[in-house]
Protein backbone atom coordinates (compact mmCIF):
# COMPACT_ATOMS: atom_id res chain seq x y z
CA UNK A 1 0.00 0.00 0.00
CA UNK A 2 1.04 3.19 -1.25
CA UNK A 3 1.80 6.30 1.40
CA UNK A 4 -0.79 8.12 -0.59
CA UNK A 5 -3.28 5.72 -0.09
CA UNK A 6 -3.16 4.48 3.58
CA UNK A 7 -5.97 4.65 6.07
CA UNK A 8 -7.59 7.66 7.37
CA UNK A 9 -8.98 7.55 11.10
CA UNK A 10 -12.22 6.71 10.06
CA UNK A 11 -10.94 3.43 8.18
CA UNK A 12 -8.84 3.19 11.52
CA UNK A 13 -11.73 2.82 13.44
CA UNK A 14 -13.54 0.65 11.53
CA UNK A 15 -10.51 -1.72 11.41
CA UNK A 16 -10.74 -1.78 15.15
CA UNK A 17 -13.60 -2.23 15.85
CA UNK A 18 -13.82 -5.31 12.85
CA UNK A 19 -10.78 -6.69 14.93
CA UNK A 20 -12.79 -6.26 18.45
CA UNK A 21 -15.93 -7.93 16.50
CA UNK A 22 -13.61 -10.55 15.20
CA UNK A 23 -11.99 -11.73 18.69
CA UNK A 24 -15.80 -11.88 20.05
CA UNK A 25 -16.74 -14.78 17.89
CA UNK A 26 -13.60 -15.98 18.14
CA UNK A 27 -13.94 -16.89 21.57
CA UNK A 28 -17.40 -18.27 21.15
CA UNK A 29 -15.89 -20.41 18.15
CA UNK A 30 -12.59 -21.35 19.35
CA UNK A 31 -12.98 -25.05 18.86
CA UNK A 32 -12.63 -23.84 15.07
CA UNK A 33 -9.86 -20.87 15.62
CA UNK A 34 -6.93 -23.39 16.80
CA UNK A 35 -7.84 -26.11 14.63
CA UNK A 36 -7.65 -23.52 11.62
CA UNK A 37 -4.37 -21.76 13.01
CA UNK A 38 -2.59 -24.72 12.94
CA UNK A 39 -4.09 -26.02 9.76
CA UNK A 40 -3.01 -22.72 8.09
CA UNK A 41 1.09 -23.06 9.88
CA UNK A 42 0.98 -26.05 8.39
CA UNK A 43 -0.12 -24.54 5.19
CA UNK A 44 2.44 -22.11 4.84
CA UNK A 45 5.10 -25.14 5.70
CA UNK A 46 4.00 -27.84 2.98
CA UNK A 47 2.89 -25.03 0.36
CA UNK A 48 6.35 -24.87 -0.92
CA UNK A 49 7.35 -28.71 -1.23
CA UNK A 50 3.58 -28.94 -2.92
CA UNK A 51 4.74 -26.09 -5.71
CA UNK A 52 7.71 -28.28 -6.28
CA UNK A 53 6.17 -30.79 -6.77
CA UNK A 54 3.47 -29.37 -9.40
CA UNK A 55 6.40 -28.45 -11.20
CA UNK A 56 7.44 -31.75 -11.67
CA UNK A 57 4.42 -32.61 -13.17
CA UNK A 58 2.57 -33.71 -10.39
CA UNK A 59 -1.05 -33.34 -10.18
CA UNK A 60 -2.77 -30.66 -7.83
CA UNK A 61 -4.33 -33.48 -5.67
CA UNK A 62 -1.63 -36.04 -6.00
CA UNK A 63 0.57 -33.30 -4.56
CA UNK A 64 -1.41 -32.23 -1.94
CA UNK A 65 -1.84 -35.80 -0.87
CA UNK A 66 2.06 -36.66 -0.94
CA UNK A 67 3.22 -33.73 1.20
CA UNK A 68 0.57 -34.04 3.35
CA UNK A 69 1.18 -37.58 3.67
CA UNK A 70 4.71 -37.13 3.91
CA UNK A 71 4.65 -34.56 6.98
CA UNK A 72 2.52 -36.72 9.11
CA UNK A 73 3.96 -40.04 8.00
CA UNK A 74 7.80 -38.38 9.32
CA UNK A 75 6.44 -36.86 12.26
CA UNK A 76 4.48 -39.92 13.94
CA UNK A 77 7.73 -41.03 12.90
CA UNK A 78 9.91 -39.12 14.74
CA UNK A 79 6.82 -39.34 17.59
CA UNK A 80 7.55 -42.81 18.14
CA UNK A 81 11.69 -42.65 17.72
CA UNK A 82 11.61 -39.80 20.00
CA UNK A 83 8.36 -42.14 22.74
CA UNK A 84 11.58 -44.84 22.10
CA UNK A 85 14.11 -43.14 23.67
CA UNK A 86 12.83 -40.85 26.09
CA UNK A 87 13.52 -43.10 29.70
CA UNK A 88 10.80 -44.15 30.55
CA UNK A 89 10.62 -43.78 34.38
CA UNK A 90 10.24 -46.16 36.92
CA UNK A 91 7.23 -45.01 38.50
CA UNK A 92 4.20 -44.09 36.54
CA UNK A 93 3.58 -40.36 34.81
CA UNK A 94 1.48 -39.48 38.14
CA UNK A 95 4.58 -39.88 40.65
CA UNK A 96 6.44 -38.29 37.82
CA UNK A 97 4.49 -34.94 38.12
CA UNK A 98 4.29 -34.87 41.40
CA UNK A 99 7.38 -35.48 41.88
CA UNK A 100 8.28 -32.31 39.92
CA UNK A 101 5.39 -30.36 41.84
CA UNK A 102 6.89 -30.93 45.20
CA UNK A 103 10.31 -29.68 43.55
CA UNK A 104 8.94 -26.61 42.69
CA UNK A 105 6.78 -26.18 45.75
CA UNK A 106 10.16 -27.22 48.00
CA UNK A 107 11.95 -24.28 45.72
CA UNK A 108 9.38 -21.83 46.50
CA UNK A 109 9.21 -22.35 50.48
CA UNK A 110 13.03 -22.58 50.38
CA UNK A 111 13.45 -19.14 47.94
CA UNK A 112 10.61 -17.58 51.06
CA UNK A 113 12.64 -19.14 54.29
CA UNK A 114 16.34 -17.53 52.12
CA UNK A 115 14.46 -14.00 52.19
CA UNK A 116 13.09 -14.29 55.26
CA UNK A 117 16.69 -14.81 56.56
CA UNK A 118 18.15 -12.11 54.55
CA UNK A 119 15.22 -9.53 54.66
CA UNK A 120 13.50 -8.96 58.56
CA UNK A 121 10.98 -7.24 56.98
CA UNK A 122 9.85 -9.90 54.96
CA UNK A 123 10.49 -11.88 58.28
CA UNK A 124 7.74 -10.05 59.76
CA UNK A 125 5.40 -10.73 57.03
CA UNK A 126 5.27 -14.10 57.90
CA UNK A 127 5.72 -14.78 53.90
CA UNK A 128 6.78 -18.71 54.44
CA UNK A 129 3.40 -19.49 56.72
CA UNK A 130 1.48 -17.43 53.88
CA UNK A 131 2.91 -19.27 51.02
CA UNK A 132 2.85 -22.83 52.57
CA UNK A 133 -0.80 -21.97 53.75
CA UNK A 134 -2.22 -20.90 50.30
CA UNK A 135 0.18 -24.16 48.40
CA UNK A 136 -1.57 -26.57 51.19
CA UNK A 137 -4.97 -25.41 50.42
CA UNK A 138 -4.00 -25.39 46.92
CA UNK A 139 -2.63 -28.81 46.64
CA UNK A 140 -5.23 -30.18 48.91
CA UNK A 141 -8.64 -29.59 46.71
CA UNK A 142 -6.29 -30.07 43.30
CA UNK A 143 -8.28 -33.04 42.18
CA UNK A 144 -11.78 -32.36 43.13
CA UNK A 145 -11.54 -29.08 41.76
CA UNK A 146 -9.36 -28.69 38.95
CA UNK A 147 -8.48 -32.12 37.21
CA UNK A 148 -11.70 -33.56 36.42
CA UNK A 149 -12.48 -30.29 34.43
CA UNK A 150 -8.61 -30.43 32.72
CA UNK A 151 -9.00 -33.99 31.91
CA UNK A 152 -12.39 -32.84 30.33
CA UNK A 153 -11.52 -29.99 28.71
CA UNK A 154 -8.37 -32.02 26.95
CA UNK A 155 -10.69 -34.96 25.57
CA UNK A 156 -12.83 -32.30 24.41
CA UNK A 157 -10.06 -30.23 22.54
CA UNK A 158 -8.91 -33.90 20.91
CA UNK A 159 -11.20 -34.25 18.08
CA UNK A 160 -10.93 -30.34 17.02
CA UNK A 161 -7.30 -30.66 16.65
CA UNK A 162 -7.82 -33.76 14.56
CA UNK A 163 -9.54 -31.12 11.52
CA UNK A 164 -5.96 -28.89 11.29
CA UNK A 165 -4.85 -32.08 8.56
CA UNK A 166 -7.75 -32.13 6.84
CA UNK A 167 -7.90 -28.66 7.00
CA UNK A 168 -3.95 -28.09 5.95
CA UNK A 169 -5.17 -30.74 3.08
CA UNK A 170 -8.15 -28.75 1.55
CA UNK A 171 -6.27 -25.41 2.01
CA UNK A 172 -3.42 -26.79 -0.16
CA UNK A 173 -5.89 -28.85 -2.74
CA UNK A 174 -8.64 -26.05 -3.12
CA UNK A 175 -6.27 -23.06 -2.45
CA UNK A 176 -5.67 -21.29 -5.76
CA UNK A 177 -9.52 -22.25 -7.09
CA UNK A 178 -10.75 -20.56 -3.85
CA UNK A 179 -8.56 -17.82 -4.48
CA UNK A 180 -9.63 -17.57 -8.44
CA UNK A 181 -13.50 -17.84 -6.88
CA UNK A 182 -13.50 -14.97 -5.03
CA UNK A 183 -11.66 -12.92 -7.82
CA UNK A 184 -14.39 -14.23 -10.13
CA UNK A 185 -17.04 -12.90 -7.93
CA UNK A 186 -15.44 -9.07 -8.61
CA UNK A 187 -16.88 -6.35 -11.05
CA UNK A 188 -14.06 -5.79 -13.80
CA UNK A 189 -13.70 -2.72 -12.36
CA UNK A 190 -12.33 -3.56 -9.33
CA UNK A 191 -10.69 -6.71 -10.28
CA UNK A 192 -7.29 -5.58 -10.21
CA UNK A 193 -7.37 -3.73 -7.02
CA UNK A 194 -8.84 -7.19 -5.26
CA UNK A 195 -5.93 -9.37 -6.72
CA UNK A 196 -3.65 -6.98 -5.13
CA UNK A 197 -6.03 -7.03 -1.73
CA UNK A 198 -5.91 -10.96 -1.96
CA UNK A 199 -1.98 -11.02 -2.30
CA UNK A 200 -1.91 -8.85 0.53
CA UNK A 201 -3.64 -10.65 3.04
CA UNK A 202 -1.90 -13.69 1.59
CA UNK A 203 1.37 -12.19 1.92
CA UNK A 204 0.32 -10.67 5.67
CA UNK A 205 -0.42 -14.28 7.14
CA UNK A 206 2.38 -16.13 5.84
CA UNK A 207 4.50 -13.51 6.54
CA UNK A 208 3.41 -13.66 10.01
CA UNK A 209 3.35 -17.29 10.11
CA UNK A 210 6.88 -17.46 8.61
CA UNK A 211 8.24 -14.90 11.08
CA UNK A 212 6.54 -17.02 14.20
CA UNK A 213 8.30 -20.27 13.17
CA UNK A 214 11.58 -18.61 12.89
CA UNK A 215 10.91 -16.62 16.51
CA UNK A 216 10.12 -19.79 17.52
CA UNK A 217 13.51 -21.53 16.05
CA UNK A 218 15.65 -18.70 17.32
CA UNK A 219 13.89 -18.69 20.86
CA UNK A 220 14.36 -22.26 21.14
CA UNK A 221 17.76 -22.28 20.50
CA UNK A 222 18.70 -19.75 22.81
CA UNK A 223 16.76 -20.98 25.44
CA UNK A 224 18.62 -24.59 24.74
CA UNK A 225 21.83 -22.79 25.01
CA UNK A 226 21.38 -20.68 28.00
CA UNK A 227 20.00 -23.76 29.59
CA UNK A 228 22.74 -25.98 28.40
CA UNK A 229 25.20 -23.85 29.68
CA UNK A 230 23.55 -23.22 33.37
CA UNK A 231 23.37 -27.24 33.36
CA UNK A 232 19.63 -28.05 33.62
CA UNK A 233 18.72 -31.27 32.32
CA UNK A 234 16.97 -31.55 28.61
CA UNK A 235 17.62 -28.15 27.32
CA UNK A 236 16.42 -28.58 24.05
CA UNK A 237 12.76 -30.54 24.77
CA UNK A 238 12.31 -27.29 27.38
CA UNK A 239 13.47 -24.85 25.09
CA UNK A 240 11.44 -25.91 22.30
CA UNK A 241 8.05 -26.16 24.67
CA UNK A 242 9.08 -22.70 26.28
CA UNK A 243 9.33 -20.81 22.94
CA UNK A 244 5.93 -22.78 21.96
CA UNK A 245 4.17 -21.88 25.00
CA UNK A 246 5.57 -18.10 24.30
CA UNK A 247 3.38 -17.94 20.62
CA UNK A 248 0.63 -16.87 23.99
CA UNK A 249 2.07 -12.80 24.44
CA UNK A 250 3.10 -12.36 28.83
CA UNK A 251 0.92 -15.77 29.76
CA UNK A 252 2.88 -18.02 27.79
CA UNK A 253 6.35 -16.71 28.77
CA UNK A 254 5.67 -16.98 32.28
CA UNK A 255 4.12 -20.71 32.16
CA UNK A 256 7.34 -21.36 30.27
CA UNK A 257 9.46 -20.00 32.78
CA UNK A 258 7.56 -21.64 35.70
CA UNK A 259 8.12 -25.02 34.02
CA UNK A 260 11.90 -24.71 33.22
CA UNK A 261 12.33 -23.30 36.89
CA UNK A 262 10.29 -26.45 37.94
CA UNK A 263 12.31 -28.80 36.54
CA UNK A 264 15.64 -27.13 37.81
CA UNK A 265 14.84 -26.64 41.08
CA UNK A 266 13.77 -30.71 41.20
CA UNK A 267 16.43 -31.88 39.14
CA UNK A 268 18.98 -29.86 41.47
CA UNK A 269 17.38 -29.40 45.06
CA UNK A 270 20.33 -28.91 46.74
CA UNK A 271 21.65 -26.33 44.24
CA UNK A 272 19.21 -23.51 43.98
CA UNK A 273 21.76 -21.41 41.75
CA UNK A 274 20.69 -23.18 38.43
CA UNK A 275 16.93 -21.98 39.25
CA UNK A 276 17.68 -18.69 39.85
CA UNK A 277 20.09 -19.42 36.96
CA UNK A 278 17.32 -20.54 34.81
CA UNK A 279 15.22 -17.36 35.70
CA UNK A 280 17.94 -15.17 34.27
CA UNK A 281 18.53 -17.10 31.42
CA UNK A 282 14.70 -16.73 30.54
CA UNK A 283 14.77 -13.02 31.50
CA UNK A 284 17.58 -12.44 28.96
CA UNK A 285 16.24 -14.56 25.86
CA UNK A 286 12.90 -12.44 26.79
CA UNK A 287 14.65 -9.38 26.19
CA UNK A 288 16.19 -10.14 23.58
CA UNK A 289 13.16 -11.62 21.81
CA UNK A 290 11.45 -8.08 22.73
CA UNK A 291 13.86 -6.13 21.59
CA UNK A 292 16.01 -8.04 18.90
CA UNK A 293 14.20 -10.89 17.42
CA UNK A 294 10.68 -10.40 17.58
CA UNK A 295 11.27 -6.74 15.84
CA UNK A 296 13.14 -8.90 13.26
CA UNK A 297 10.67 -11.67 12.64
CA UNK A 298 7.26 -10.82 13.76
CA UNK A 299 7.03 -6.82 13.71
CA UNK A 300 8.45 -6.41 10.32
CA UNK A 301 5.89 -8.84 9.31
CA UNK A 302 2.96 -6.80 10.43
CA UNK A 303 3.79 -3.40 9.77
CA UNK A 304 2.11 -2.16 12.67
CA UNK A 305 2.88 0.95 14.96
CA UNK A 306 4.27 -0.84 18.36
CA UNK A 307 2.08 1.17 21.03
CA UNK A 308 -0.90 0.22 18.32
CA UNK A 309 0.58 -3.46 18.89
CA UNK A 310 0.83 -3.51 22.68
CA UNK A 311 -2.57 -1.83 23.15
CA UNK A 312 -4.24 -4.52 20.75
CA UNK A 313 -2.58 -7.47 22.56
CA UNK A 314 -4.29 -5.87 25.85
CA UNK A 315 -7.67 -5.63 24.34
CA UNK A 316 -7.58 -9.14 22.68
CA UNK A 317 -6.75 -10.22 26.42
CA UNK A 318 -9.20 -8.62 27.67
CA UNK A 319 -12.08 -9.90 24.46
CA UNK A 320 -10.85 -13.25 24.29
CA UNK A 321 -8.47 -14.25 27.15
CA UNK A 322 -5.79 -16.12 26.44
CA UNK A 323 -6.75 -16.53 22.48
CA UNK A 324 -7.14 -13.26 22.42
CA UNK A 325 -3.50 -12.43 23.32
CA UNK A 326 -2.65 -15.04 20.67
CA UNK A 327 -4.30 -13.89 17.59
CA UNK A 328 -5.36 -10.09 17.86
CA UNK A 329 -1.76 -9.67 16.05
CA UNK A 330 -2.50 -12.00 12.84
CA UNK A 331 -6.47 -10.48 12.69
CA UNK A 332 -5.78 -7.29 12.83
CA UNK A 333 -3.01 -7.42 10.38
CA UNK A 334 -5.28 -9.11 7.96
CA UNK A 335 -7.88 -6.61 8.74
CA UNK A 336 -5.61 -3.68 8.34
CA UNK A 337 -4.84 -5.18 4.78
CA UNK A 338 -8.59 -5.53 4.31
CA UNK A 339 -10.29 -2.00 5.79
CA UNK A 340 -6.91 -0.44 3.89
CA UNK A 341 -7.74 -1.53 0.62
CA UNK A 342 -11.52 -1.68 0.47
CA UNK A 343 -11.43 2.33 2.18
CA UNK A 344 -9.34 3.04 -1.58
CA UNK A 345 -12.04 1.14 -3.34
CA UNK A 346 -15.02 2.76 -1.59
CA UNK A 347 -12.90 5.89 -2.04
CA UNK A 348 -12.33 5.61 -5.91
CA UNK A 349 -14.51 7.95 -7.56
CA UNK A 350 -13.39 6.63 -11.50
CA UNK A 351 -13.80 3.04 -9.98
CA UNK A 352 -17.25 3.24 -8.86
CA UNK A 353 -18.08 5.34 -12.05
CA UNK A 354 -16.16 2.56 -14.34
CA UNK A 355 -18.56 -0.22 -12.71
CA UNK A 356 -21.91 1.55 -12.91
CA UNK A 357 -20.82 2.43 -16.44
CA UNK A 358 -20.19 -1.93 -17.26
CA UNK A 359 -23.58 -2.34 -14.99
CA UNK A 360 -25.14 0.12 -17.64
CA UNK A 361 -23.57 -1.79 -20.95
CA UNK A 362 -24.29 -5.41 -19.14
CA UNK A 363 -28.72 -4.14 -18.58
CA UNK A 364 -28.43 -2.59 -22.04
CA UNK A 365 -26.87 -5.88 -23.95
CA UNK A 366 -29.09 -8.27 -21.70
CA UNK A 367 -31.89 -5.82 -22.83
CA UNK A 368 -31.09 -5.62 -26.86
CA UNK A 369 -33.64 -7.23 -28.16
CA UNK A 370 -36.88 -6.67 -25.72
CA UNK A 371 -39.12 -3.63 -25.87
CA UNK B 1 4.49 -46.37 -31.14
CA UNK B 2 6.03 -48.24 -28.74
CA UNK B 3 7.31 -44.83 -26.96
CA UNK B 4 3.82 -42.92 -27.83
CA UNK B 5 3.34 -43.08 -24.21
CA UNK B 6 6.86 -40.40 -23.79
CA UNK B 7 4.67 -37.30 -26.09
CA UNK B 8 3.11 -34.46 -24.52
CA UNK B 9 -0.30 -35.15 -24.37
CA UNK B 10 -2.06 -32.72 -26.46
CA UNK B 11 -3.06 -29.29 -25.68
CA UNK B 12 -6.00 -28.25 -24.72
CA UNK B 13 -7.56 -24.77 -26.83
CA UNK B 14 -6.70 -22.85 -23.95
CA UNK B 15 -3.17 -23.77 -23.62
CA UNK B 16 -3.44 -23.48 -27.49
CA UNK B 17 -3.88 -19.84 -26.99
CA UNK B 18 -1.68 -19.11 -24.24
CA UNK B 19 0.85 -20.67 -26.77
CA UNK B 20 0.27 -18.67 -29.41
CA UNK B 21 0.85 -15.45 -27.89
CA UNK B 22 4.16 -13.79 -27.84
CA UNK B 23 5.29 -14.27 -24.32
CA UNK B 24 4.20 -17.69 -23.85
CA UNK B 25 4.94 -19.44 -27.32
CA UNK B 26 8.59 -21.02 -25.88
CA UNK B 27 7.24 -22.63 -22.92
CA UNK B 28 6.48 -26.66 -22.45
CA UNK B 29 3.14 -28.05 -22.30
CA UNK B 30 3.88 -28.73 -18.38
CA UNK B 31 5.18 -24.45 -18.00
CA UNK B 32 1.79 -23.42 -19.62
CA UNK B 33 -0.18 -25.89 -17.80
CA UNK B 34 1.41 -24.25 -14.59
CA UNK B 35 1.51 -20.25 -15.92
CA UNK B 36 -2.50 -20.58 -17.04
CA UNK B 37 -3.06 -22.06 -12.96
CA UNK B 38 -2.26 -18.77 -12.21
CA UNK B 39 -3.86 -17.04 -15.06
CA UNK B 40 -7.02 -15.33 -14.46
CA UNK B 41 -10.19 -15.03 -17.10
CA UNK B 42 -12.16 -11.72 -17.54
CA UNK B 43 -15.04 -11.17 -19.62
CA UNK B 44 -15.61 -7.64 -21.06
CA UNK B 45 -18.47 -5.89 -22.95
CA UNK B 46 -18.07 -3.84 -25.95
CA UNK B 47 -16.87 0.17 -24.84
CA UNK B 48 -15.64 -1.65 -21.15
CA UNK B 49 -13.03 -0.05 -19.55
CA UNK B 50 -9.92 -2.77 -19.15
CA UNK B 51 -7.93 -0.05 -17.21
CA UNK B 52 -7.42 3.57 -17.04
CA UNK B 53 -4.55 5.59 -17.73
CA UNK B 54 -2.71 6.68 -15.17
CA UNK B 55 -4.13 3.10 -12.83
CA UNK B 56 -1.76 1.71 -10.82
CA UNK B 57 -0.70 -1.17 -13.06
CA UNK B 58 -1.33 -4.81 -11.21
CA UNK B 59 -1.35 -7.27 -14.19
CA UNK B 60 -0.70 -7.80 -17.87
CA UNK B 61 -3.81 -8.93 -20.36
CA UNK B 62 -3.70 -11.38 -23.10
CA UNK B 63 -6.82 -11.45 -25.46
CA UNK B 64 -7.73 -14.66 -26.18
CA UNK B 65 -10.82 -13.63 -28.28
CA UNK B 66 -12.03 -9.96 -29.15
CA UNK B 67 -10.38 -6.97 -29.92
CA UNK B 68 -9.20 -3.98 -27.69
CA UNK B 69 -8.15 -0.26 -27.99
CA UNK B 70 -5.28 1.15 -26.62
CA UNK B 71 -5.89 4.53 -26.90
CA UNK B 72 -3.95 7.66 -25.22
CA UNK B 73 -5.52 11.45 -23.83
CA UNK B 74 -5.08 14.00 -26.31
CA UNK B 75 -5.67 16.95 -25.02
CA UNK B 76 -9.37 16.85 -24.50
CA UNK B 77 -10.21 13.91 -26.45
CA UNK B 78 -8.53 9.92 -27.43
CA UNK B 79 -6.08 8.91 -30.06
CA UNK B 80 -6.25 5.46 -30.68
CA UNK B 81 -2.63 3.94 -30.60
CA UNK B 82 -3.32 0.51 -31.34
CA UNK B 83 -6.03 -2.23 -32.05
CA UNK B 84 -5.22 -5.65 -30.70
CA UNK B 85 -6.62 -9.14 -31.74
CA UNK B 86 -6.29 -12.24 -29.96
CA UNK B 87 -3.14 -13.77 -28.76
CA UNK B 88 -1.70 -10.18 -28.35
CA UNK B 89 -0.52 -9.07 -24.81
CA UNK B 90 -1.25 -5.48 -23.43
CA UNK B 91 -0.28 -4.14 -20.31
CA UNK B 92 3.27 -5.74 -19.78
CA UNK B 93 5.23 -2.77 -18.50
CA UNK B 94 3.18 -3.66 -15.29
CA UNK B 95 4.91 -6.52 -15.01
CA UNK B 96 8.34 -4.79 -14.20
CA UNK B 97 7.77 -2.38 -12.33
CA UNK B 98 4.45 -0.63 -10.39
CA UNK B 99 4.58 2.65 -12.59
CA UNK B 100 1.21 4.04 -14.20
CA UNK B 101 -0.31 2.88 -16.66
CA UNK B 102 0.26 5.09 -19.60
CA UNK B 103 -2.43 4.62 -22.13
CA UNK B 104 -6.21 3.23 -21.61
CA UNK B 105 -7.67 0.01 -22.46
CA UNK B 106 -10.91 -0.39 -24.07
CA UNK B 107 -13.23 -3.47 -25.56
CA UNK B 108 -13.92 -2.81 -29.01
CA UNK B 109 -16.12 -5.68 -28.94
CA UNK B 110 -17.10 -8.57 -26.65
CA UNK B 111 -13.83 -9.92 -25.35
CA UNK B 112 -12.23 -12.53 -23.29
CA UNK B 113 -9.12 -11.67 -21.89
CA UNK B 114 -6.53 -13.80 -19.67
CA UNK B 115 -4.95 -11.95 -16.58
CA UNK B 116 -1.57 -12.32 -15.15
CA UNK B 117 -0.76 -10.78 -12.13
CA UNK B 118 2.63 -9.04 -11.07
CA UNK B 119 2.68 -11.05 -7.46
CA UNK B 120 2.09 -14.28 -9.11
CA UNK B 121 4.66 -13.47 -11.85
CA UNK B 122 7.42 -12.40 -9.42
CA UNK B 123 6.60 -15.25 -7.32
CA UNK B 124 6.56 -17.42 -10.23
CA UNK B 125 10.78 -16.11 -11.02
CA UNK B 126 11.28 -16.87 -7.67
CA UNK B 127 10.01 -20.32 -7.49
CA UNK B 128 10.50 -22.03 -11.07
CA UNK B 129 13.29 -19.53 -12.40
CA UNK B 130 12.96 -22.01 -16.19
CA UNK B 131 9.55 -20.30 -16.58
CA UNK B 132 10.59 -16.88 -15.29
CA UNK B 133 13.29 -16.74 -17.49
CA UNK B 134 11.52 -17.93 -20.76
CA UNK B 135 9.14 -15.09 -20.35
CA UNK B 136 10.93 -12.80 -19.07
CA UNK B 137 13.20 -13.14 -22.29
CA UNK B 138 10.15 -13.26 -24.57
CA UNK B 139 9.03 -10.19 -22.73
CA UNK B 140 12.28 -8.50 -23.16
CA UNK B 141 11.93 -9.69 -27.03
CA UNK B 142 8.76 -7.36 -26.83
CA UNK B 143 9.60 -4.34 -25.96
CA UNK B 144 13.01 -4.73 -28.28
CA UNK B 145 10.99 -5.17 -31.17
CA UNK B 146 8.12 -1.95 -30.07
CA UNK B 147 11.59 -0.09 -29.94
CA UNK B 148 12.19 -0.72 -33.19
CA UNK B 149 8.93 -0.28 -34.41
CA UNK B 150 9.20 2.81 -32.70
CA UNK B 151 12.72 3.88 -33.85
CA UNK B 152 11.31 2.76 -37.36
CA UNK B 153 8.49 5.18 -36.96
CA UNK B 154 5.40 3.39 -36.01
CA UNK B 155 4.82 5.35 -33.16
CA UNK B 156 1.89 3.62 -31.54
CA UNK B 157 3.45 0.82 -29.95
CA UNK B 158 5.28 3.20 -27.24
CA UNK B 159 1.92 3.26 -25.56
CA UNK B 160 1.69 -0.14 -24.69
Amino acid sequence: MKDDQRAGPVVWCGIIAVTCLLLVLLEHMLWLAIPFIFGTILYYILLAPMQRLIRAGVGQDAAALTVGGVFFAGLSLVLVVVFSYVAVPDDSWKDVISHYLDGGVAFVRNTTLLLEREFPIVEQMRLTSLVNKTVKSFTANFAQRHLGGILVATAGWLPSLLLAPFLTFFFLRDGTSFKKFLARAVPNAFFEKTLFLLHEVDQTARRYFDGLIKLTVIDTVMLAIGLWLIGVSSPIVLGLISAVLAWVPFVGSVLGCIMVVVVASTDAPANPVIAYGAIGVFVAVRLLDDFIFMPLTLGRSLQIHPLMTVLMIFVGGSLAGVAGLMLVLPILGVVMVVGETLGCLITNARLRARHRNAMALRRQQASVDLR
Amino acid sequence: MIFGFLKSPPLSPRLHRLKNSALFHSLTALELKIVDGLMHERRYLTDEIVFDEGEEGQALYLVTSGRVVISRSHGSGFNVVAELGPGSVFGDLALLDDSPRNAQARAMENCELAVFFRADFLGLMETDAVIGYKISLNLARLIGQRLRDWMGGRPQVEAL
